[in-house]
């Protein structure tokens, strides 16, 4: 009785299709307006490996899937905004959590259907862990934690506030340790603050994005980046299986997982929804499921899935997420103000005539911006945070003198202020000389190591203008080689602007370990909290 | 106050059959142009509705029945429902709310389902030799809510339960649940939760919602941030095995669902827990506009549709629909149950999950 309705529904199929209604469509925005058949998702930058499975789901629905990367971050500010409401149809990022806790963070979402999912752990070498006498990898956070404060193995882990994979991880360690088995509340943060900074004391390695921490690591390993190598890391599985020579270790009390939900905005009009839907379901096909454990090494949600033996741990205990944003907040500030390593960093700024104007106006507002006044999500996370020591290194045909300041944690704002004015205090004259001053910056950095050497160490470089003054790109790259052994890991972040050399700034980063930004593409306050993610 | 029930008593087979002559008789053909109807729905009757079967059975009525999925509660108090002809949440409490909104608008109330724990056989037994479960009327079985509560009231984990090697994890014993904010399968085990810390009677007073709610409100809290909508947990279940969640709350539908699908999706140590006392999940549909209407006749009255929702695991208003799957797929089921209970009024039931919400913050 069945089978004579699927002809039937095979011909209705077909004539229904495309004849959805269609609501206003008249938006100008950067990704084009609504369109039947365009997806247009705010997406986590990890998921551009996707992309090969998308360009089938494409064939296969014909929707196809129109991606604008951002930070999580950045995403929740987008969606809180409303900004997100008529430029996207859905947003992909490895987890809603957070952005569920922000008030009405809830509200914006429509459906959420989960693709995949991938937890995060421990990498660490066999040798490594033959040393730690974890072959057998049954560890806990506390065990971890505890070899992690006496030195015994280093790892790199993303910025918290710049990167998901950072931030389950802090989540997860602080719901481990403080082992009561609920979710964790902000009264128990100060409780486990001691053993959280042993967890952290042995990270050497951070990074804005999971994608180029699993390659500074890589580089440091084979010797390409001149930085000490980093033992392990602490990244989402999917990457660690990526890579060679990492053993996964799930620690036994728990982990967070990514679950990458793809989530229609409560604010997709019809074609929008449909298209999801279309795609979803084919995305949750156990063959294309498959596909995606087979590419891109996370887990299927589809239960017909068996999965792959590379998944050791085929059923990882998951540790509670908070519940409240009153709890991630409480954590998340006291990781910046109280547990990680705090850190130093000079601001080797071009203050030559070509910044006159409204470059200089540009560079003013970025370090303003780092100074507590801007009170977005962003704004608020990556400021400049309590012990910090940041040095602004002014130059033009020579360096000026450096203006330090430490940020006091029983009073913040003095510093802050000393920061906030010292920028504003800057005056455009004179010619561009980058090599020496940054070689000034190296100099300031070993007296300031010397005596406190325990620090995330970096240097920024901001010019908007060719080297026309003392040491040349040459000069430069032998005097990194000569640097002391404890300053050998010092990334410098060029960032790109105005008249400034790309190959230069290209140069100067592979030879320190760095990355450049673009502040041409963006503005330069974006940039300068961009790079906050990885001092 | 503990009734027997047996599933389906109020049998509306005579409108049934009324409708079904009137309704089927304009049944669609190849040519006829369908009229499109949109729904807003609880997420867990969503492969129902996306089952070709069903669409093929609603063409026939010359209806294509779009949905979208939502939590039950978000639907009777945040989406926009203006764009939709019909909603269907998954309770009455929900429904009431709506049909209270919408001008006491038609409501059918066409399947159930009862609330039930999805787990694990080591799970089952840890709990069973804890006392905290025993066996049903029939081979099924059953978690004692009264003793489950006492447990969890003193945060007892995993790793506490004496002679545990099975599951020696360092976590609290909790029933993962969606959010009691928006979702109402948590509504529904607020309900369960409270009648038991109420002396085991249904709560009616504003002292008696003073008195339980500290003894219910961690339940819920110290699991920290849950999901808004019923099928995630499941999924989560389904996928991530033991280790992710070992008991998560779901309706009984979605588990008999997958079991009559036989498509590997539930592995062999998998398990369901009846509640005791338990509450049905009663989903109830509110007709908004035109053509809603006629999607709620026809889930009462056509045979197929019953039929159909009964493979989909729902306990049919005609009890016979169900009782076939059952024996026809040799599911695991008993065909009735007994200790259920009644969910407090709408307006009560607001008031607990609206304190219980407070505690989240925001």
């Amino acid at each position: 009785m069945r089978k004579r309705f699927i002809a039937l529904a095979a011909v209705l199929a077909v004539g229904l299709a495309g004849c959805s209604g269609g609501d206003s469509k008249d938006q100008k925005q950067p990704l084009g307006q609504a369109k039947a058949g365009v997806l247009r998702v705010l997406a986590g930058s990890e998921l551009a490996d996707m992309q090969p499975i998308l360009d089938e789901a494409a064939k296969a629905t014909g929707v196809q899937v129109k991606f604008t990367f951002s930070g999580t971050l950045e995403g929740a500010q987008t969606v809180l905004d409303g900004k997100a409401d008529s430029a996207y149809d859905a947003i992909w990022f490895s987890s809603n959590r957070y952005l569920t806790l922000l008030p009405g963070g809830a509200k914006k979402l429509g459906t959420q259907t989960k693709i995949m999912s991938s937890p995060v752990v421990l990498g660490l070498p066999n040798s490594v862990l033959q040393q730690l006498g974890w072959q057998d990898g049954k560890v806990t956070w506390s065990q971890i934690a505890e070899a992690a404060g006496q030195h015994r193995f280093s790892y790199g882990m993303t910025d918290p506030s710049a990167s998901n994979s950072g931030f389950s991880a802090l989540v997860g360690v602080a719901a481990a340790l403080a082992g009561s088995g609920s979710a964790l509340t902000p009264d128990q943060i100060t409780a486990i603050t001691p053993q959280l900074k042993q967890f952290f004391a042995a990270q050497t390695l951070s990074a804005g994005s999971s994608g180029w921490l699993s390659d500074a690591f890589q580089k440091r390993a084979s010797g390409a980046d001149p930085g000490p190598k980093v033992d392990g890391l602490i990244n989402y599985e999917s990457v660690l299986l990526e890579m060679k020579g990492l053993t996964v270790i799930h620690p036994s009390d728990g982990v967070v997982t990514a679950d990458y939900p793809l989530t229609l905005l409560a604010s997709a009009n019809s074609d929008a929804r449909d298209s999801f839907r279309r795609l979803t379901d084919h995305l949750r096909t156990p063959d294309v499921q498959r596909r995606i454990m087979e590419t891109t090494h996370r887990r299927p949600i589809a239960p017909q899935v068996p999965l792959a033996k590379e998944f050791t741990d085929a059923s990882p205990v998951e540790l509670p997420f908070p519940g409240t944003e009153q709890a991630v907040d409480t954590l998340v500030s006291a990781y910046f103000d109280k547990i990680r390593r705090p850190s130093r960093t000079v601001y080797v700024l071009d203050t030559s005539g070509s910044m006159e104007g409204d470059r200089l106006a540009a560079l003013k507002a970025a370090l303003s911006g780092l100074t507590g006044v801007d009170s977005s999500l962003v704004g608020r996370y990556r400021q400049f945070h309590a012990r910090e020591q940041v040095t602004l290194l002014p130059f033009s045909t020579g360096p000026a003198a450096p203006v330090t300041m430490t940020v006091d944690p029983d009073n913040r704002q003095p510093a802050l202020d000393q920061i906030k004015q010292t920028a504003d205090g800057l005056v455009a004259d004179g010619d561009t000389a980058i090599f020496t001053s940054l070689e000034k910056a190296y100099q300031i950095l070993e007296q300031q190591s010397d005596t406190d050497p325990d620090r995330f160490t970096s240097i920024v470089l901001m010019t908007d203008g060719e080297n026309t003054a003392g040491a040349g790109l040459d000069d430069f790259k032998s005097f990194v080689g000569t640097v002391p052994d404890r300053l050998k890991g010092t990334p410098v972040f060029p960032v790109l602007f105005g008249e400034g050399s790309q190959d230069d700034m290209n140069a100067i980063a592979t030879a320190t370990g760095g990355k450049v930004f673009d502040g041409r593409s963006q503005s330069l306050a974006d940039v300068f909290k961009d790079i906050r993610g990885y001092q | 106050m503990k009734r027997l029930i047996s599933i389906g008593l109020a049998v509306v087979l005579v409108t049934g059959v009324a409708l079904a002559v009137i309704f089927g008789s304009g049944g669609g053909t190849d040519s006829a142009p369908l009229t499109t109807v949109r729904g807003v729905i609880g997420s867990e009757k969503l492969a129902f509705f996306s089952d070709q079967r069903v669409k093929d059975a609603f063409a026939r009525h010359g209806l294509d029945v779009q949905v979208d999925p939502a939590g039950s509660r978000q639907m009777a108090i945040q989406t926009d429902l203006s764009r939709y002809d019909f909603a269907f949440p998954s309770s009455s409490p929900a429904a009431d709310r709506i049909r209270h909104d919408h001008g006491n608008a038609h409501t059918y109330a066409p399947f159930s389902s009862p609330m039930a724990v999805a787990t694990f056989a080591p799970i089952v037994d840890l709990l069973t030799k804890a006392g905290v479960v025993h066996k049903g009327a029939g081979d099924y079985d059953v978690l004692d809510i009264a003793k489950y509560m006492e447990l969890t009231a003193n945060g007892t984990r995993w790793d506490q339960l004496p002679g545990n090697t099975s599951y020696p994890v360092r976590k609290n014993i909790l029933i993962t649940t969606t959010d009691p904010r928006d979702s109402n399968s948590a509504a529904m085990y607020l309900s369960i939760a409270s009648y038991v810390a109420n002396g085991f009677s249904v709560v009616n007073t504003q002292q008696q919602e003073a008195t339980i709610l500290p003894k219910v409100t961690p339940l819920f809290t110290n699991q920290g941030y849950t999901q808004n909508s019923s099928d995630a947990p499941f999924e989560d279940y389904l996928s991530a095995g033991i280790g992710r969640n070992p008991m998560v709350l779901v309706y009984e539908a979605q588990y008999a669902d997958r079991l009559v699908r036989d498509d590997g999706s539930i592995k062999p140590d998998m398990r369901l827990l009846y509640l005791s006392p338990t509450v049905y999940s009663k989903h109830t549909l509110v007709a908004l506009k035109g053509p809603g209407d006629q999607v709620g006749q026809l889930l009462n009255s056509d045979p197929e549709l019953s039929k159909l929702a009964a493979t989909f695991g729902f306990r049919t208003q005609d009890p016979k629909y169900f009782t076939q799957v059952v024996s026809e797929h040799k599911l695991p089921l008993p065909t009735s149950l007994v200790d259920t209970v009644d969910p407090p009024s709408f307006e009560t039931l607001e008031r607990l999950l609206d304190a219980v919400g407070k505690q989240y913050g925001a």
